[in-house]
């Protein structure tokens, strides 16, 4: 097999075709589908419609609720300490606010505690890796923010809501985009450097299912340069952040959550925290490989926050859909999975078959283009197939050179150009093999306007709380969310501190837990959060996905 | 379709222990292969974090290369360990009282102007950085140099373990950075938007949306223009 | 002519108005200096001892640099950078082991050959255009400002690389002179300022600045000129430390010698840059008679 420029020569007839059809693409693009076209396709390929990867939760508040297997795995399992082995008397911590998860959501959080008069010392951040390995660093395309005087919040709500498909908070919804704008000020206030044009505007763009240029991106280090500068500003306010130390367990004084258990990842030692609010901000599952999908997902994104939560009897909501980004790597083999920003779309490159043909307008919502992937590699194999077996769909992207000028993509994707220049691909002169990836929890725990879950103490921020995508988050809106509700949950943690007293720390509810277990029927060695997923020995190696059990339930 | 092929197997030394691991790796993931489970040392899994510096030789080769462990291939005959933590001071500073005129960027770091230019941070750089400028960059107060070539710094930290004049470069580009905000144009479009939002200019608008019933909003959302349509035709 | 320029970083940081009064005076007498796309920092002279060659790979990679760009000459401003440049240039140049190691060290850049030359921007107004030429375009009038040429150390010493007699040196006089200025005899003028001492030695420094500053004056100058961001802090700025210490002292100001062109050359406010001086000259220039009370206004 010889390998041309990072491709095999099995791939290279196909790259001819894309060549072939190019100029006259350039003017023309596919018609986005009707919305009965787009029921069809997620009906029939979108792995969220395949009845076999849900089931109904046997035990808890959502009990009954249709819930992804995999979580529904972990909710339906063991805690991993007991109340025996756990001695509450000897509190390690004291703090107002305790923040788990030292992501984007929780950094906001803390900041905003801080702001609102929460002293630094009785704030923590505990956080499982190192504070900011999260899936808020990773995020490349942007964040969506209307400022554009042909856009408006109106807008912005309108597309966030259909693309959730009417099923989210409205009122989180109108939160989310009233304070965008603002959000924005904030970060450049700090310095994070968005990319802007010679009058100081930002040069936005569309993404999926947005009616208007409205993403704010950093090249495609978007996530990268808001946290590392957030990340910084909280460190010059000596906020404190104990890494490589995870929650696996909520205290309650029977009503309210009122501290954590800790465990050091590093030691193995448990310790206790008291906390007057508690803040989840752990970010999502992709590291579940719903339906053994790859995933763009950072190590630690394992679900934890939800089962700490339902432990303790917070409501979940939307759990029955993933989001799967339509574009991760499919080709080589070392990136399978990563994301390949939608911005890549966003700047104009199509995607084509195997033929070099258009088959899907670029920016449909996620969920329908990645079901309309799907159809063409599966349903109507279509897919470029590689040595793998791996099937997936060009991504044209030297249109975006020929579109915006030699030089594009180096100065506007230059982690994506550098990512396949390591394999030895030029995604500047060929285009590159994608297909979908699990990319993100839409639903989560429910909260509500100021961030408060269904049960007092307990607020939550960002990725892990539910409600302000309904069952399909927008591009853009994920960044906007960590901030805006990580703001919120901060704000509203401090003001609860203030008014509130420590509270007594019992593991009451893990009792009541097993006992739900039992009489639920259910027997298992299951045992949850997770904290990591288990790579070892064969399971590095990369999954394959049964598709075609995917695409014909 | 192309046939399967199978995969070879390829030796590399962690940490001067020999394990065999299948051909096409990251070196992450030969790691995990050869059974190590990751604390410290993996992050973000994709080039974005920086917490997978690993350095390594390969046979017969006495150049140290350093990489990133989830965006690089297992090579056979590598012999590797990670760094992933670097011990370095961040200095404390406001943004926001930071001025502009002697050097901000020396007054925080002053052992910026020890550097010797040797080049040894870029060429430990798995970005591909231009380091050594970005620190010159500094040095000369040059701070939207500095603040432009270290963008793609993913803090990993491997320059500074390298550098003999004991900088921490990636700090050094974080502040260069923030100090660079403070001096870009600022968006009128922006201010304008937050005149409005806090003038409440769309609080009517949304209510309306907010009470309309399921049908009828999705009629408006099946009616609204798209601006990337309008853009192409 | 076009020669490319080496600026170094403390003009890049102090020495402002050295830089933008030097590339417009410079271009007044038809030298086009031309920053270097990419350069480092010189290294400074202090670590420069001949077995030390890590020091030496700073200024080494600015002569590949100029290689790079095509040229085999780069004119400087600063005193410190042009010694140690100089300096490192002649090492290598006379010991080709020397250079092989640092070529070898620096394998991703192309390696140096050792044919380029470094000068200071007096050797070029002296040797490629002329005092005689220059005065010829001198627009402003002095009237009889009295000007005391300082060179410090680097400047004329070692003698190899010296830009004149390293005893008796007679450039700046004439430059000054060419401009239409009276020199001020000093003998002073060759002492060291302090240099790097200002940083923890501030004393030492506001010896020699009171001993430096107040020759000249007792001499009869109206101020001194001089061609080092350092130097200038020394004897400049630090004259404020040196009146806290001795209450008798009283300072004058102190210009770079390519400030004093420009206004010779019917420039002034918007390439000089008299507001970053800690002594302000613009009061004594418009006593003078050199510069108008509203030019000194435009005049930052
Ligand atoms: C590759 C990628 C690209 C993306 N691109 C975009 C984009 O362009 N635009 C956009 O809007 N969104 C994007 N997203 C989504 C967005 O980045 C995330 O949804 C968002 O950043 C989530 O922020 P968070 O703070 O809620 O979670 P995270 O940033 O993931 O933070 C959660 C933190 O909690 C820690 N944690 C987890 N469990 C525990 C525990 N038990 N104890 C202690 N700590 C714990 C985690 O380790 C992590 O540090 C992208 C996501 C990915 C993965
Ligand atoms: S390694 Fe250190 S001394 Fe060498 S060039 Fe880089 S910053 Fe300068
Ligand atoms: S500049 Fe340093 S810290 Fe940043 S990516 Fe390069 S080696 Fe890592
Ligand atoms: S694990 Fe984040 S860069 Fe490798």
């Amino acid at each position: 097999m010889e390998i041309i420029n990072g491709y095999p020569d099995y791939m290279r007839e196909s790259i001819n075709e894309v060549v072939k059809t190019r100029q006259a693409r350039l003017k023309k693009t596919f018609t986005p589908m009707t919305m009965d076209e787009r029921k069809q396709v997620l009906d029939k390929f979108h792995p969220d419609y395949k009845a076999e990867g849900k089931r109904s939760l046997a035990i808890g508040p959502n009990k009954g609720k249709v819930t992804l297997s995999e979580v529904a795995d972990l909710l339906e399992a063991h805690p991993i300490i007991s109340p025996k082995d756990i001695n509450l008397s000897q509190i390690d911590y004291d703090v107002d606010v305790l923040i788990i998860g030292g992501g984007g959501a929780g950094t906001v959080a803390a900041l905003w505690a801080s702001n609102n008069g929460t002293p630094v010392d009785k704030i923590l951040i505990v956080t499982k890796l190192r504070h900011g390995d999260s899936n808020s660093m990773m995020a490349q395309g942007g964040i969506q923010a209307a400022d554009r005087p042909q856009d408006s919040p109106v807008k912005h709500y309108l597309d966030t809501y259909g693309g959730g498909h009417f099923s989210n908070k409205p009122e989180l919804v109108r939160r989310l985009v009233t304070e965008a704008p603002s959000i924005i000020r904030w970060h450049v206030t700090r310095g994070v450097l968005y990319d802007r044009d010679e009058n100081g505007d930002f040069m936005e763009l569309s993404g999926g299912g947005t009616s208007r240029d409205r993403l704010h991106a950093a090249k495609d280090y978007t996530g990268m340069e808001i946290l590392r500068c957030l990340r910084d500003v909280s460190r010059n306010r000596k906020i404190p952040v104990l890494e490589f130390t995870s929650v696996v367990e909520l205290l309650t004084d029977g009503d309210r959550v009122t501290g954590a258990v800790l465990y050091n990842m590093e030691n193995e030692q448990y310790s206790i925290i008291r906390a007057r609010a508690t803040i989840l901000a752990t970010g999502g599952f992709g590291r579940l490989h719903v339906q053994n999908f790859a995933t763009t997902n950072h190590y630690g994104a394992t679900a934890d926050g939800l089962v700490l939560a339902y432990h303790v009897g917070a409501t979940l909501r939307d759990m029955d859909t993933a989001q799967y980004h339509p574009t991760g790597a499919a080709y080589p083999e070392q990136l399978v999975g990563l994301l390949i920003t939608e911005k890549v779309r966003g700047m104009g490159a199509q995607p084509l078959n195997i033929d070099g043909k258009t088959f899907v307008f670029p920016l449909e919502p996620r969920d329908v283009e990645a079901a309309a992937f799907i159809r063409e590699c599966y349903g109507r194999k279509k897919g470029m197939v590689t040595s793998t077996g791996m099937s997936g769909i060009w991504l044209d992207s030297p249109m975006i050179e020929i579109l915006r000028g030699e030089g594009a993509i180096e100065k506007n994707l230059g982690a994506m150009h550098r990512m396949f220049q390591r394999f030895g691909i030029d995604m500047r002169k060929d285009p590159v093999l994608v297909f979908p990836t699990l990319h993100y929890q839409n639903g989560g725990v429910e909260i509500d306007v100021e961030a408060l879950t269904s049960v007092e103490g307990l607020f939550a921020g960002g990725e892990v709380e539910g409600g302000v995508h309904g069952k399909n988050r927008l591009m853009g809106n994920s960044l906007l969310d960590y901030n805006v509700f990580g703001r919120a949950a901060g704000i509203s943690a401090s003001e609860y501190a203030k008014k509130t007293k420590p509270g007594k720390l019992s593991l009451k509810h893990l009792e009541k837990y097993e006992k739900s277990l039992k009489d639920a029927g259910i027997k298992t060695k299951r045992r949850a959060p997770i904290l990591l997923p288990e790579y070892r020995g064969k399971e590095a190696l990369s999954r394959s996905i049964d598709i075609d059990k995917v695409v014909y339930a | 379709m192309p046939d399967k092929v199978k995969t070879k197997m390829i030796r590399v030394h962690i940490m001067g222990k020999e394990h065999l691991v299948p051909e096409g790796l990251t070196i992450m993931k030969a790691m995990e292969y050869a059974g190590y489970r990751f604390i410290r040392g993996a992050g973000c899994r994709a080039g974005f974090c920086g917490a997978c510096g690993t350095v390594y030789r390969l046979k017969g080769d006495y150049k140290l290369y350093f990489e990133l462990a989830c965006q690089s291939a297992a090579i056979d005959g590598m012999s590797l360990t990670q760094l992933p933590f670097v011990p370095a001071n961040k200095a404390t500073y406001t943004v926001r009282l930071i001025k502009e005129t002697g050097n901000p960027i020396l007054k925080f770091y002053p052992e910026v102007a020890r550097c010797v230019s040797c080049n040894t941070c870029t060429k430990a750089c798995p970005q591909q950085l231009e380091v050594m400028d970005y620190i010159q960059a500094a040095l000369k107060n040059d701070i939207e140099k500095a603040a432009k070539l270290s963008f793609d710094c993913i803090q990993c930290g491997l320059c500074a373990i390298r550098c003999p004049a004991e900088i921490a470069q990636y700090h050094v580009g974080q502040l260069a950075r923030r100090v660079y905000g403070k001096f870009v144009k600022k968006s009128n479009q922006l201010n304008k938007r937050l005149n409005e939002t806090n003038k409440g200019k769309f609080n009517s608008e949304l209510d309306e949306l907010m009470k309309m019933d399921k049908a009828a909003i999705k009629q408006k959302y099946t009616e609204r223009d798209l601006e990337s349509l309008a853009k192409k035709k | 002519m076009k020669i490319p320029y080496y600026p170094g970083c403390t003009l890049k940081a102090q020495g402002l108005g050295f830089e933008t009064s030097a590339i417009a005076s410079a271009k007044a007498v038809d030298i086009e200096m031309m920053e270097l796309q990419r350069w480092n920092c010189c290294g400074t002279v202090f670590s420069l001892a001949s077995d030390d060659l890590m020091h030496y790979i700073a200024p080494i990679r600015n002569f590949i640099r100029v290689q790079e760009a095509g040229y085999d000459k780069v004119v400087t401003l600063c005193s410190m950078c042009y010694n140690t440049m100089k300096r490192a240039n002649l090492l290598v140049k006379n010991d080709s082991e020397k250079l092989k190691t640092l070529n070898d060290f620096m394998y991703r850049e192309e390696d140096y050959k050792g044919n380029v030359e470094i000068v200071h921007l007096l050797e070029l107004l002296r040797d490629e255009i002329g005092f005689e030429t220059i005065s010829k375009k001198v627009i402003r009038k002095f009237n009889e400002l009295k000007v005391a040429p300082y060179y410090g150390c680097m400047l004329t010493r070692p003698k190899e690389v010296g830009i004149d007699d390293w005893e008796e040196p007679q450039i700046m006089e004439n430059l000054i002179t060419a401009l239409g200025a009276e020199v001020v005899d000093d003998p002073m003028r060759g002492e060291c300022c302090g240099a790097y001492h200002t940083v923890n030695s501030k004393d030492l420094v506001a010896e020699r600045t009171r001993m430096i500053v107040t020759s000249a004056k007792n001499r009869g100058a109206d101020i001194i000129v001089l061609s080092c961001p350092l130097c200038e802090f020394n004897l400049g700025t630090r004259q404020k430390d040196t009146i806290e210490i001795y209450s008798d002292f009283s300072g004058i100001p102190v210009l770079y010698f390519t400030q004093l062109m420009a206004l010779a050359l019917g420039m002034g406010k918007e390439v000089c840059r008299f507001d970053l001086h800690y002594v302000d000259p613009r009061p004594l220039l418009i006593e003078k008679g050199i510069i108008e009370e509203g030019e000194e206004k435009n005049a930052r």
